[in-house]
């Protein structure tokens, strides 16, 4: 929120405190001052110049030499505003003076040979408008000399404050001012009230009935007559102005104004366009349209606060009036309304709506239930001041449900077993008493206080621990360095997911993270997603189902950027809804954290001593095993292979726990890639991080190193070629005894010697007994028996054996 | 004469034994001088010419000579095995080696190792939760009311009226504490939503990581001591520090830490909009609210908490200049780190 300094000191008294002392502990009390921008620093240097001589630029059409008195001397000046005349009020920035407009500092110059001492400003170099049609002409009242900054009281501080949703109190300058006093121990004046009434009763004129207590508890009244609707006085303008508004009329002015000095919001309607100069406030039954005084035709739903006269709506409350009684010109009499609305009900309205003013703003956080009455008489007496207009005897204060201000007790010893150090009481009281609390009971070792009805936040005793807290100053509460230790039971949820990091890492695949929102199309390709009710756009609209989709976008944009070999790993939660039911339980969906390994382009560039090699299944498959083997799985883990329709790989294999397949993966499927404008292969495997979790492997234990040497025998085989090598092996570990420990396939291919449809696959065979030396003779017989097994089930011919 | 030759033999075998290089230089020099038919032999053939009564004189110098020769020969050989391969024969040691890939953690991770690593040792646990929150955990039970504006604090992408994207990872603390009775002293790394626009500083999912101690006499000094250490172990022993009051609704009294800015040591930057000041992270005591929802009674037990966002550190730290950068995933910024 804007908030002008000068403004400040109308109520607390600031004197010979510099400006970064009272930004820095504005900053530090809880009330952080974003920016702030001194104006007296901004036109430093510029001053009030008097233009004693003006001539045409011998060299330039276009151009003046002028002679400007700065209130010592007179000095040469080059100017090109077609306005300027001897006898003119200038402002003048000197040589050293920054201009405001561009942050330049101003230099000597020499312009088409004639030398320029300065700079006759424009309105538009001085920020304060956009007008660069000429110099800007000052009053000819002001002395040559005269700081800029003075002479047009500019010398204001205004400072950007950022409101935290509990301090609704602050929302005006009268609440900033109060912690300002609180904080450098002064007291804070509040304005008085002093106006005249006329004879005739308000209650007379007007009437105001509550229909729906609960939402507005006190809704309160003042009217004034004759007035006239104009323009505001130049303070009032100037204060306007300095807050960031844009000032409108005396009226509107007034209003805005008692906004951002009381935090109350007020609204004026033009009294004789209220039928029967009556006020209902009452919730709307059915929907409604209605147009609000920025010309818009709104729907308003069921139930909505609405401020009426005798016959319709005139303002949806605490949100923004009506255009039917909409304050003109013509105006001459006012009512001010002045109220207290429930603020859950205005956020409500605020919300269904989609429409939010400075005035619904503060009630849906909570205004000064205390001070309503006050605001309306305040903003009676400035009305009339600003417009002529005469007051109605008496107020209307419609009060059917009297709010009471909270009472909290403080129990000394809760502050320093919350904060960790004393303070001493007298100023805990003293803070307590500056922010407004007033003591109702004071015992030896607690206080009770009232809380004033600005601070709705103030609830508890946590509440005013904050208070003397943030006000004796966070920095005061020690920076205790010894820390208690309690070892609870280790526990870490994340350190599986960082053991598959470090895998992936060592076996040079590079971590993705990538947005879970997805595009519905993406999101469907594995699965039945989960979707955003509200999403920022429709590539980011649903939960992805799988990580796959994430990564070809990655894929291609990689492939696009010239960087066409890739190894990427990501792990990441996917999202599954469960039902066709609305997401109302833990059960309707399925949250899971899942890892993907992708592989795309070369695995080595062709280099001095090797031809180029490219990632292919094989690569797949040799990395996860090695990844496997890394997290130490790889004997608890089974390879299998199956089709299926679904499937978004050719290739199609899993990884199997048991019979559960918990990984899946192969070269991604064509059309998937054509979706993702990919063309070249791609290979991906995602496994369910979740269940691979949970397959529990055996402490790692130390196995003495063989003692007794391994008998190492080969034998080739010329198969069909439709045999695969996975059943072979398969056959030639379950057909032979516990001494044959490893198969490995070291040879295979196809030749026109073997025969057509014919393939030759070698394999070595390693058999050793932990406990003793083989004897040649038993291994012989193992070796033996095998090919004979071999060659029957799968009708091989053995091609040679060692 | 044949002494002569002799000198001269020595000389030049002295000599290019001297200048052998490899391996193949020696076997050279064998063949020429050791040989059968090499210089040697031949001298030794030469005695044969020799008058009789010089034969025992000669023979003797040129078997002098041989074992000399044959001395050094072998020395110079030792010599040679005890060097290493490459100075024995020719290889090109500046051809570049063969490629072997490497990988890498993405920085985000590694940015949250850092951090895990000294909560770690400060005797915190790691403890992870849902993406997809109810509004019970993500709000409610964190001293949210509805139809507060504290809730637009935080602009939250829902899937339906009861659940959402959690927007901080906060409400991990409250699962923690509906399972487990204090002390309680935990890190909560995790991913979180925010529905905003995206653009360079702000994207809609980042990463926080949230902290909590609850115990008997936890108090305020407690929380600046441990995040104190944690902002000198994290960002460099001399930092300036401050903590600042402000609001979330799960704290009360609530903080903002803030670290002199690094960029322009406190002088004011861009970076720090002329702060001078950096906010790293926010935190305050557990609020008595918070615990009733979970149980735990606050006139027994106080607590702290914090959080910190992690994309914005590298932007910071890094000086990475779009936050965009971290999800795009392109293969030249990942290999940076």
């Amino acid at each position: 929120m804007r908030i002008s300094l000068n403004w400040l000191k109308e109520y607390v008294d600031l004197q010979g405190i510099p400006v970064s002392e009272i930004v820095h502990e504005l900053t530090m009390s809880g009330l952080e001052v974003e920016e702030y921008t001194d104006q007296s620093e901004l036109f430093k240097n510029i001053i009030v110049g008097e233009v004693k001589e003006v001539q045409k630029h011998p060299d330039a059409d276009k151009l003046s030499v002028c002679k400007v008195f700065d209130g010592m001397d007179e000095l040469q000046v080059i100017c090109g505003a077609p306005n300027v005349e001897a006898g003119q009020k200038v402002v003048f920035a000197s040589v050293g003076a920054v201009i405001p407009n561009g942050k330049m500092e101003l230099k000597k110059a020499k312009i088409r040979g004639v030398e320029s001492f300065g700079m006759i400003c424009a309105e538009d170099e001085l920020l304060l408008s956009e007008d660069h049609t000429g110099i800007m002409v000052l009053d000819s009242s002001f002395n040559p000399g005269m700081e800029i900054s003075k002479a047009l009281g500019l010398d204001d501080v205004i400072m950007e404050i950022g409101i935290t949703p509990n301090r609704p109190d602050a929302l005006s300058h009268i609440g900033v001012a109060r912690d300002l006093a609180a904080i450098f121990n002064k007291e804070l004046k509040y304005p008085n009230l002093n106006y005249k009434e006329t004879d005739e009763d308000i209650n007379s004129i007007a009437s105001v009935e509550i229909q729906d207590s609960t939402n507005c508890p006190r809704y309160a009244a003042k009217v004034v007559k004759d007035v006239q609707v104009v323009e505001s006085p130049d303070w009032l303008k100037k204060k306007i102005i300095q807050i960031g508004l844009r000032p409108i009329n005396n009226i509107v002015d007034v209003t805005n104004f008692i906004l951002h000095e009381l935090g109350q919001p007020l609204h004026a309607f033009d009294l004789d366009l209220l039928a029967g100069q009556k006020i209902i406030v009452k919730s709307t039954t059915q929907e409604k349209k209605f147009t609000t005084l920025d010309s818009k035709e709104r729907i308003l739903p069921a139930d909505t606060l609405m401020i009426c006269d005798g016959e319709r709506e005139v303002a949806i409350a605490g949100v923004m009036g009506g255009e039917n009684s909409e304050i003109t010109r013509s105006t001459k009499n006012i009512l001010i309304e002045s109220a207290y609305f429930n603020p859950s009900s205005i956020r409500k309205t605020s919300k269904k709506l989609q429409l939010s003013s400075d005035s619904s703003y503060r009630f849906e956080r909570g205004i000064d239930f205390n001070n309503v009455l006050f605001a309306a008489e305040r903003a009676a007496q400035l009305i009339a001041e600003v417009s002529g207009g005469k007051i109605c005897k008496g107020n209307i204060d419609a009060y059917p449900v009297k709010l009471k201000n909270r009472e909290v007790q403080l129990r000394y010893n809760s502050v320093s077993k919350i904060l960790g150090y004393d303070i001493p009481l007298e100023k805990i009281h003293n803070i307590l008493h500056l922010l407004g609390f007033k003591e109702l009971k004071k015992e030896e070792n607690s206080l009770t206080v009232s809380v004033p009805g600005f601070r709705p936040d103030i609830e508890r005793e946590i509440d005013l621990i904050e208070e003397i807290a943030r006000i004796h100053g966070y920095d005061n509460i020690p920076t205790i360095s010894k820390i208690n230790i309690t070892l609870g039971e280790k526990h870490d949820d994340s350190e599986f997911a960082d053991k598959i990091r470090d895998a992936a890492i060592s076996l040079g695949f590079y971590e993705m993270i990538n947005n879970p929102l997805v595009s519905e199309k993406f999101s469907q390709l594995c699965g039945e997603p989960i979707a955003l009710s509200n999403p920022l756009s429709e590539d980011m609209a649903n939960l992805r189902t799988s990580l796959l989709p994430g990564v070809l976008a990655v894929v291609t944009r990689n492939i696009n950027k010239g960087a066409k070999d890739l190894a990427l790993f990501e792990i990441g939660n996917v999202f599954q809804r469960l039902n066709n039911n609305k997401i109302e339980s833990f059960e309707d969906f399925n949250e899971n954290q899942n890892l993907i390994f992708v592989l795309s382009g070369k695995e080595t560039e062709k280099t001095w001593n090797s031809a180029e090699k490219g990632f292919d299944f094989y690569s797949l498959k040799g990395l996860l095993k090695a990844f496997i083997q890394k997290i130490t799985l790889d004997n608890v883990l089974t390879d299998l292979y199956y089709s299926d329709v679904n499937s978004k790989y050719d290739l199609n294999f899993a990884l199997a726990y048991k019979t559960e397949s918990i990984g899946w993966g192969g070269k991604v499927k064509k059309q998937l890639l054509e979706l993702f404008e990919i063309d070249q292969d791609v290979f991906c495997f995602e496994f369910n991080l979740d269940k691979l979790k949970q397959i529990t492997t055996q402490p790692k234990k130390f196995t003495e190193p063989l003692k007794y040497p391994k008998v190492i025998r080969d034998f080739a085989f010329i198969f069909d070629t439709l045999v695969n090598y996975g059943d072979v092996n398969d056959y030639i570990s379950k057909s032979s005894s516990s001494l044959l420990k490893k198969v490995d396939l070291f040879d295979i291919f196809e030749s026109e010697i073997l025969g057509t449809g014919k393939k030759s696959m070698a394999f070595t065979l390693e058999f050793f007994d932990e406990n003793r030396t083989l004897t040649e003779e038993e291994v012989e017989k193992e070796f033996n028996d095998l090919i004979r097994k071999v060659s029957k089930e799968f009708n091989a011919t053995l091609r040679g054996s060692k | 004469m044949l002494d002569d030759q002799i000198i001269s033999i020595k000389n030049d075998f002295i000599k290019v034994l001297d200048e052998a290089r490899s391996t193949a230089d020696l076997e050279q020099i064998r063949i020429k001088f050791l040989s059968r038919n090499g210089l040697l032999s031949q001298l030794f053939d030469k005695l044969k010419d020799i008058p009789k009564e010089q034969k025992p004189l000669a023979g003797k110098s040129l078997n002098l000579l041989r074992n000399e020769l044959t001395e050094k020969f072998d020395l110079k050989q030792e010599e040679f095995k005890l060097l290493s391969d490459d100075q024995k024969s020719q290889i090109d040691l500046t051809l570049p080696g063969y490629q072997y890939r490497i990988g890498g953690k993405h920085i985000l991770t590694q940015t949250l190792d850092e951090i895990k690593s000294i909560f770690k040792r400060l005797g915190f646990s790691v403890y992870e939760g849902p993406e997809v929150e109810s509004d019970y955990y993500n709000f409610e039970a964190l001293n949210f009311p509805a139809d507060h504006p504290a809730r637009d604090m935080q602009d939250t992408f829902f899937i339906s009226e009861k659940f959402l994207l959690r927007t901080h990872t906060t409400p991990v603390q409250v699962r923690i504490l509906e399972n487990q009775k204090p002390p309680v002293r935990a890190i909560m790394p995790g991913r979180v939503y925010r529905n905003e626009a995206v653009s360079a500083r702000s994207y809609c999912m980042f990463h926080q990581v949230d902290g909590i101690y609850v115990d008997t006499d936890v108090t305020f000094a407690e929380l600046k001591g441990t995040l104190v250490s944690f902002a000198k172990e994290f960002y460099g022993e001399n930092l300036r520090y401050r903590f600042r009051p402000s609001f979330f609704p799960f704290t009360e009294p609530s903080a903002e830490m803030d670290i002199t800015c690094f960029l322009c040591n406190g002088k004011g930057c861009k970076i720090c909009k002329n702060t001078g000041w950096l906010e790293i992270l926010g935190c305050g005591m557990v609020d008595p609210n918070v615990f009733r929802y979970v149980d735990v009674d606050p006139e027994k037990f106080t607590g702290y908490a914090f959080g910190m966002g992690i994309e914005r550190i590298g932007l910071l730290k890094y000086g990475i200049t779009d936050i965009r950068m971290y999800f795009e995933n392109d293969l030249r910024f990942l290999k940076q780190f």
